[in-house]
C-alpha cells in the first residue's frame, strides 16, 4: 500500500487502522501459507478472498477459501478440501459464511466459460469478480494469475460483439463494465434479500459493510476496467494488432488483480492531486476498520437491532463516516478526476 | 527457410545419437538440439560430439542438464565451456546456484522460460530478474511452457515485446498440467500463431514434442504453419495442418 503510506504522509496523518489491518493480513497470510504449504499441487491454488485479500483482516476475521481447481480433475480433491478446512481452522478459527460460496471447490471452467447467461449463477459471478479484485493465493500463484488472465480474456479479448467501424479497438472493456456493475448491483440487492430471509439478523454490519467494503469492491472493479485509460502502457500504444492491443489491455488490467482495492483506489486519488478527498476517504475508511478490529464495536455493530439505528452510537457514527466516504468517492468520480467523470458518463451509466 | 528440426531428448529419451539420427535427412529439418537433460547424459554426449555426423544442420544448440544430481557446477561449466563457441546452451533458470560459473558463457548462455512446476522464470517479471542478473544471456522462448503458465498469450507476446533483441530460439510443443511435452495440437497451434509476428523468419523452431518417429513430418508441417501465420479454428490453415 505504497501511495496509501505516501498520501497518508504527505497529509500528516496517522491511519494506523489501515496499516495495522495490512501488517495483521501479512502475518495470517504467512500463517496460512506455512499451513498449506506441503499441499502444494499444479492443478489447483488454494486461495483466500474477503478481507484476506483486501489486506484488511484482523483477528476477528474470518477466511473464505476456495481451492480453485485448474486442471486434471481428481475424486482425491474432495477429500483434500476436508485437509485444508481443518489446516486453516487452526490459523484462523472463525469459519467462511454460511451460504457456501466458498470453504471448497471450484472449477475454473465454470469461472471462465459461464460468464454471463443462463448458466452464470449467483455464487459463481460471486466467485469471478472476488476471484478477480480480493484474492490472494495460498498456494500456486501461477494457477491463480492463468485462471484470472482466462477470466479477463473472455471479458477484453473475445468480446467483439459489435465490429468496430473504425478498425479502432476501444481502451474500455464493456464486458467487463457491465459485470463490475451488475455485481455491485447484486450484492445491494442481495443485502435486502438476506434482511428478509433472516430476518435482518447481524443487519447491522451487513449494512456497514456494504458501505465500505463491498463499495470498495465496486470501486476497485471500475478503476480496473478503466485502468487502460488510467494507467496506460506503451506496449498498448505499439500492439501490432487488434487482437494483440486486446491481449496487452487484458493483462493491463490483470495487473491491478494484484493491487489491493484500497492500493488502486488511492492511485487514483494521487492522479486527481486533490487532498481534501485523500483526506475524506482514508480518514473515513481508517475509521472503519478500527471499528471492525474494536472486539466492543464489533460486536455492538453485530448485534444492534434495526429500531435501534439511530440512537445506536457505534452504528450512526459509521453510518455518518459512512456519507463523508461516499461522498468523498463522488466527487473523485464525477468531478476532480481529470478522466473518471468522462469515463463514468461515457460507460458508466447508458 | 527457417531453421526447423527437433531435440534430441524429444525423439529418443537418453539416446543422443538415434536423436541425431532419426532428424538426419529429413525433409525441411536443418537444425537440431543435442539433449543432455540428465547430468549423467551431459560427459557421454560432449565426448561423443566428434562422432556423430551434424552435417545437414544449419543451426545446432546444446541443451544443457536440468538437475545436477552426479556433477558440480563447475564441472557441468568446465564441460559446457568445450562446445564450439557459436553453440547457444541453453538453461532452465534454477540449475543456477552459482552466477558467477554460469557468467562465464557470456551470450552463449541461452536462459529459457519455465513451466508451473519450477520455482522461477516462470513469468515475465521473473525473467526480468534473471536477465537483469546475466545482462549478456540470450533468451530460448518455450511457447508450451509461457502456454501453461498464460493460455491467453498475453505473457508470451510481452517477453517477446521485451526480450526479442535476445532471442535466439524457440522451444515448441504444447505442456500439459504436469509439464509434460506434449505434439502440438490445434489449440496450442492457434496460440502459438499469436506470436508468429514477433518471431523473426531467421529464428530457429526447436521441437520438443514427445513423438514416434512416425509423426516427426507432420509434426514439423504443424509447427511451421503456426509460425507463418495467423491461425484461427475456422481458418483452412488450421485444419490443413490439423489433418496433417
Amino acid at each position: 500500500m505504497e501511495t496509501v503510506r505516501a498520501i497518508e504522509q504527505r497529509l500528516g496523518k496517522k491511519w494506523v487502522s489501515i496499516s495495522g489491518a495490512l501488517v495483521a493480513t501479512n502475518q495470517l497470510l504467512d500463517a496460512l501459507r506455512a499451513s498449506v504449504a506441503d499441499l502444494d499441487d499444479p492443478n489447483y491454488s488454494i486461495i483466500v478472498t474477503g478481507s484476506l485479500g483486501r489486506g484488511e483482516a484482523g483477528s476477528d476475521s474470518d477466511a473464505d477459501w476456495m481451492l480453485l481447481l485448474d486442471g486434471l480433475s481428481n475424486p482425491d480433491h474432495a477429500a483434500m478440501t476436508r485437509t485444508i478446512e481443518a489446516r486453516i481452522r487452526q490459523v484462523v478459527p472463525n469459519p467462511p459464511g454460511s451460504t457456501g460460496t466458498f470453504g471448497g471447490i471450484v472449477v475454473s471452467h465454470d469461472l471462465v466459460h459461464y460468464i454471463a447467461g443462463t448458466r452464470d449463477t449467483n455464487e459463481n459471478l460471486t466467485r469471478r469478480i472476488l476471484l478477480l479484485s480480493e484474492s490472494r493465493a495460498l498456494t500456486n500463484e501461477i494457477v491463480r494469475g492463468r485462471v484470472i488472465g482466462n477470466v479477463l480474456a473472455r471479458y477484453v479479448v473475445h468480446d467483439r460483439s459489435v465490429p468496430s467501424k473504425t478498425g479502432k479497438q476501444p481502451a474500455i472493456p464493456h464486458f467487463l463494465v457491465n459485470d463490475v456493475v451488475r455485481y455491485w448491483r447484486t450484492i445491494a440487492s442481495d443485502y435486502a434479500s438476506k434482511m428478509w430471509e433472516r430476518d435482518r439478523k447481524e443487519w447491522g454490519i451487513r449494512n456497514i459493510k456494504l458501505r465500505f467494503s463491498r463499495k470498495l469492491l465496486f470501486v476497485w472493479g471500475l478503476i480496473a476496467s478503466f485502468s487502460g485509460e488510467l494507467f496506460p502502457t506503451p506496449e498498448l500504444t505499439t500492439a501490432k494488432s487488434d487482437d494483440e492491443y486486446l491481449r496487452i489491455l487484458s493483462d493491463v488490467i490483470r495487473q491491478q488483480t494484484n493491487v489491493t482495492p484500497l492500493e488502486l483506489l488511492a492511485r487514483v486519488v494521487e492522479q486527481a492531486g486533490d487532498d481534501q478527498i485523500a483526506d475524506e476517504i482514508f480518514t473515513s475508511y481508517d475509521h472503519f476498520l478500527e471499528v471492525l478490529a474494536g472486539q466492543d464495536t464489533r460486536a455492538a455493530l453485530q448485534s444492534v437491532r434495526f429500531e435501534d439505528a439511530t440512537s445506536d452510537q457505534t452504528y450512526d457514527d459509521l453510518r455518518e463516516t459512512s456519507r463523508k466516504f461516499r461522498e468523498a468517492l463522488v466527487k473523485l468520480f464525477f468531478d476532480k478526476h481529470q478522466q473518471l467523470p468522462r469515463l463514468m458518463r461515457d460507460f458508466g451509466v447508458f | 527457410m527457417r531453421p526447423i528440426g527437433f531435440s534430441t531428448g524429444a525423439l529418443a529419451k537418453g539416446d543422443f545419437a538415434c536423436g541425431v539420427q532419426l532428424q538426419r535427412g529429413v525433409d525441411g529439418i536443418n537444425a537440431i538440439e543435442l539433449s543432455a537433460l540428465r547430468d549423467h547424459e551431459l560427459v557421454p554426449l560432449v565426448e561423443a560430439l566428434s562422432t556423430l555426423d551434424l552435417s545437414g544442420f544449419h543451426y545446432i544448440s546444446f541443451h544443457a542438464p536440468s538437475r545436477l544430481t552426479s556433477l558440480s557446477e563447475e564441472k557441468v561449466i568446465g564441460l559446457l565451456l568445450s562446445l564450439p563457441r557459436s553453440w547457444p546452451i541453453i538453461v532452465h533458470p534454477e540449475i543456477i546456484k552459482t552466477p558467477s560459473l554460469w557468467l562465464k558463457l557470456e551470450s552463449r548462455l541461452c536462459l529459457e522460460n519455465m513451466d508451473n512446476r519450477k520455482s522461477g522464470g516462470r513469468t515475465l517479471t521473473e525473467l526480468r530478474e534473471l536477465f537483469a542478473s546475466f545482462p549478456d544471456a540470450t533468451f530460448c522462448l518455450d511457447a508450451g511452457h509461457a502456454k501453461q503458465i498464460d493460455p491467453t498469450m498475453a505473457m508470451a507476446i510481452l517477453m517477446l515485446r521485451e526480450f526479442g533483441s535476445r532471442l535466439r530460439q524457440v522451444h515448441v510443443s504444447d505442456v500439459g498440467a504436469a509439464g509434460e511435452h506434449l505434439s502440438v495440437g490445434i489449440m496450442a497451434r492457434v496460440a502459438f500463431s499469436r506470436l508468429a509476428q514477433h518471431v523473426p523468419s531467421s529464428c530457429p523452431l526447436i521441437i520438443e514434442s514427445i513423438i514416434g518417429s512416425e509423426l516427426i513430418r507432420a509434426e514439423v508441417r504443424s509447427v511451421t504453419a503456426a509460425f507463418e501465420r495467423w491461425l484461427s479454428f475456422d481458418a483452412p490453415e488450421a485444419s490443413d495442418a490439423a489433418a496433417n
